[in-house]
């Protein structure tokens, strides 16, 4: 059961990561729960959290969202979703998951990340996601970037 | 100053060594601790940053690695928060400093110029 404590943490960081690196305000969207296990965006970040919350973060994207988002990261033209663009975009991921470990800490859960992992593509089955996560879309000038938690609490 | 940046990240990498050059640094890179390991001794970099999260040897296996081949080595460690523990293992190795992501420019520049100051 995902609970707001999970939640708020990833939403903060998401807004304070994103205007930092990129420039960009950013507000939340309509939340909503899924239960697929495949990517729904052209372009996604997977981060993993183990400790006390378990499971990944996935944070997904439109290829001209990654784009501008890469672009804005590096103060440079990206025209090409590359390699480059890849890197950025798997260290947003880093980024915002390990500020919104600070904000679980403070709710009373230690965690600790692994290191990103990029999917491009639509439809690509994520065989770790077998619990039903939350889909919090942050809007931001550049496009939006969809955040999937999907973590259980360990020991309970 | 010299300085070698270690990451697995291409984009991090890209993005220090803009950095630290545009500063007038002499900059190398590393994508792995053991690629930093085998570089230490030709280049002799006066200032390291050292990602801890890295696929083949991670940053604290390469700090170690560092002070058997330099003890005064000065390694700054870069590092996503939530790795608090790793920071102090880092540390009890042997780096002076660190530094956490995401990055602020000025941040980076004034760990470098004080590790710089320290070391005459």
């Amino acid at each position: 059961m995902l609970k707001a404590s999970f939640i708020n943490p990833f939403i903060t960081a998401a807004s304070d990561v994103l205007e930092s690196e990129c420039k960009t305000d950013a507000s939340r969207g309509q939340m909503h729960m899924d239960s697929t296990r495949a990517t729904s965006s052209e372009v996604t970040a997977i981060v993993g959290v183990t400790g006390d919350l378990q499971g990944i973060v996935l944070y997904g994207m439109s290829e001209r969202t990654a784009k501008a988002v890469a672009a804005a990261m590096s103060d440079m033209q990206v025209p090409f979703f590359d390699t480059m663009a890849e890197s950025a975009i798997a260290e947003l991921g880093n980024m915002i998951t390990g500020l919104a470990t600070t904000g679980l800490e403070s709710e009373g859960y230690q965690c600790q990340l692994t290191p990103p992992t990029m999917v491009t593509g639509r439809g690509v089955i994520i065989s770790t996601i077998d619990i039903e996560h939350l889909v919090i879309p942050m809007k931001t000038k550049l496009g939006s970037v969809d955040i999937n938690v999907a973590l259980r609490q360990t020991n309970v | 100053m010299r300085i070698l940046v270690v990451d697995d990240a291409a984009f991090v990498r890209a993005r220090v060594s803009r950095l630290l050059s545009a500063e007038g640094h002499t900059v190398e890179e590393a994508d792995n601790g053991a690629t930093a390991v085998a570089k230490y001794p030709e280049f002799r970099p006066d200032v390291v940053l050292m990602d801890i999260t890295m696929p083949v040897m991670n940053g604290i296996a390469a700090v170690r690695e560092l002070m058997k081949i330099d003890s005064e080595a000065n390694v700054i460690m870069c590092t996503a928060l939530g790795q608090r523990a790793m920071v102090l293992e880092a540390i009890k190795a042997g780096a002076k400093d660190f530094i956490v992501k995401p990055f602020k420019n000025d941040r980076v520049i004034a760990a470098i110029d004080k590790l710089g100051k320290e070391n005459g």
